[in-house]
């Protein structure tokens, strides 16, 4: 009875696997083939099991010599870079004063943050469009970027994160002759990286994935972040193989792959500390 | 007043705070009075100068715009159904994997792997897999004996298509976060219920669902909001059609208020989205609420 259930559990499984990898599989394996290879091998199993006689880069050297995706993989390498790094320092701070200080209207404050938590901000997009467009920095990387640094959701995350952290270690900081920034940087932030590095990760991520607010920002093709360049790519229809197609997108995959090889744990730890706000 | 407070802490709390306000009130705030002022002018963006005051005219405009009107129910036909079936998708998933037997591992690695794909990258592929001419997707049904299907290219399947597509997407990151509950419900609880003489049903209905319910909470409110800001599917898969069938409420603002430039109209509607979009996640929350009470 335990072997059936058990052998009904791999089947079954298995089955289900097969729908997300398939895709995948044939994605990536597509991007080493030339188009009469794909498309002979379509109705067979061979559209998603290597025969390594049909393996070559052609479409990658034909795609890279007339895109230069990796301009966009860079450009946009660097754009999430620079979002996490200023993200994670003024978010930080922010949520680090609500958390340790007495001042003047702090109460208002969260309370302001919380509200505007609840702010769809896709939904605004438009209008955030014209704030940046009336300070004329449409196509500019500061009027693409700066919009995005600030996150009312990672303020209240690092505050709530704070509010726990000892006291004591601050203070005795301080008798040691540190800046309440001294502090904050020697010691609350060394002892507080698995959750700098979860909100560094999702906001890396967020960064890289975004493709509505790039659309609207960015319109010189040197400057257009990965995801954008793929849908200009992918319109050029009457140049464009599906080979080529792929090999795009097996490109443009790739760096998310090592990203949650190497981080998965802390990407759902975020994705759940999130949840439970 | 001010006395009870230590003058430099003060000054170092504000000095954090600085950058944090200023940007949230440049790019959150003032957007939404910009929308909210517009939103009661005729203002095009090409002419500036000619903006006047209309009163609510935008407003009434909403309501008549049959155009807008169908793509307030293309999104609403989107999340009524994605938000049921990715979300079960999600729970099924997790039910199968929450168990330890060797190669469980793998089977979550492999339901997770869609996360690791943009939603462009999601949208090209399945465009480029669902081609009516020459697509895997056809090859495989004929090859099981079915018909082949126009999917994106007809006007009643295509949305149906992106809903599929989506809870594809989205379920295996949500799976995740159900194991995660999964692993908060006490295995005690189970082992009482089983020396009470309960079935695997009766177990799930009175000890699992409940044991889940904050983050179902969580997944139900965020998967519709987000349901409801579909855009980037449509953009890169139909353009919005064929015939306007998947054309959604941010796409319409996209063309309309960016591409048309027709600020005024368009405003008003930001103003009408966010609203809605913010009542439904309070409804959402006190439906939760009272269901527990």
């Amino acid at each position: 009875m335990k072997i059936i259930n058990r052998t009904i559990f791999y089947v079954a499984a298995s089955l289900i696997a097969l729908q997300f990898l398939v895709p995948m599989v044939w994605m990536i394996l597509s991007s080493f083939k030339i188009d009469s290879v794909i498309y002979r091998d379509i109705s067979t199993i061979y559209a998603v099991v290597p025969r390594f006689e049909d393996l070559t880069l052609k479409s990658y050297r034909e795609l890279l010599s007339m895109y230069n995706v990796f301009r966009n993989v860079l450009n946009s390498l660097i754009y999430a870079s620079v979002t996490v790094l200023a993200g994670l320092t003024i978010n930080s701070l922010a949520g680090y004063a609500l958390a340790r200080f007495h001042f003047p209207f702090k109460n208002a404050i969260l309370l302001f943050i919380i509200a505007l938590m609840i702010v769809p901000i896709e939904a605004i997009i438009l209008p955030l469009y014209l704030v940046v467009h009336e300070l004329g920095m449409i196509n500019t990387l500061a009027g693409y970027l700066i919009p995005f640094f600030v996150n009312v959701m990672n303020i209240f995350l690092f505050r709530q994160h704070f509010l726990s952290f000892p006291g004591e270690l601050i203070e005795a900081a301080k008798v040691d002759g540190l800046t309440e920034f001294g502090s904050y940087w020697r010691i609350v932030v060394p002892s507080s990286v698995p959750m700098f590095v979860t909100v560094g990760i999702l906001t890396f991520l967020g960064s890289w994935n975004d493709f509505l607010w790039p659309v609207m920002a960015i319109t010189k093709s040197d400057l257009m972040p990965v995801q954008v360049a793929l849908n200009a790519i992918f319109s050029d229809t009457y140049k464009i193989f599906t080979s080529h197609m792929m090999a795009a997108l097996t490109i443009v995959t790739l760096p998310i792959i090592v990203l949650y090889a190497v981080f998965q744990r802390y990407i759902i730890e975020g994705a759940i500390r999130a949840g439970i706000k | 007043m001010f006395k009870q407070y230590k003058w430099s802490e003060v000054v170092t709390a504000y000095a954090f705070l600085a950058l944090a306000l200023l940007l949230a009130v440049l790019f959150i705030v003032v957007p939404i009075g910009k929308a909210i002022n517009y939103s009661f002018t005729d203002y095009y963006l090409l002419k500036p100068q000619e903006r006047e005051f209309i009163g609510v005219d935008n407003y009434r405009r909403i309501f008549t715009d049959e155009l807008f009107r169908q793509t307030f129910f293309n999104t609403v036909k989107f999340v009524v159904c994605v938000v049921p079936l990715q979300l079960s998708m999600a729970l099924g998933l997790a039910l199968i994997v929450n168990r330890k037997v060797r190669g469980v591992g793998f089977f979550r690695t492999a339901y997770f792997s869609p996360a690791v794909l943009s939603l462009v990258v999601i949208s090209i592929l399945w465009t480029t897999l669902l081609n009516p001419n020459n697509g895997l997707i056809n090859e495989i049904l004929m090859a099981l004996g079915l018909s082949p299907q126009p999917f994106l290219t007809s006007p009643s399947q295509a949305m149906y298509t992106i809903v599929v597509i989506s809870a594809w997407s989205g379920c295996g990151y949500q799976m995740m976060i159900f194991l995660a509950g999964l692993s908060n419900i006490e295995t005690s609880q189970y082992e009482a219920a089983e020396l009470d003489g309960c079935g695997p049903l009766r177990k799930f209905w009175y000890i699992t669902l409940p044991g889940l319910k904050p983050i179902t909470m969580f997944l139900v409110i965020t998967t519709t909001i987000q349901a409801f800001k579909l855009i980037v599917q449509p953009m890169v898969m139909t353009g919005g059609g064929p015939d306007y069938s998947t054309m959604t409420i941010l796409q319409y603002i996209y063309e309309y208020g960016y591409r048309h430039r027709n600020i005024g109209y368009v405003s008003a509607i930001t103003v009408v989205f966010t609203i809605f979009l913010i009542v439904v996640s309070v409804l959402i929350k006190k439906l939760f609420r009272e269901e527990k009470a």
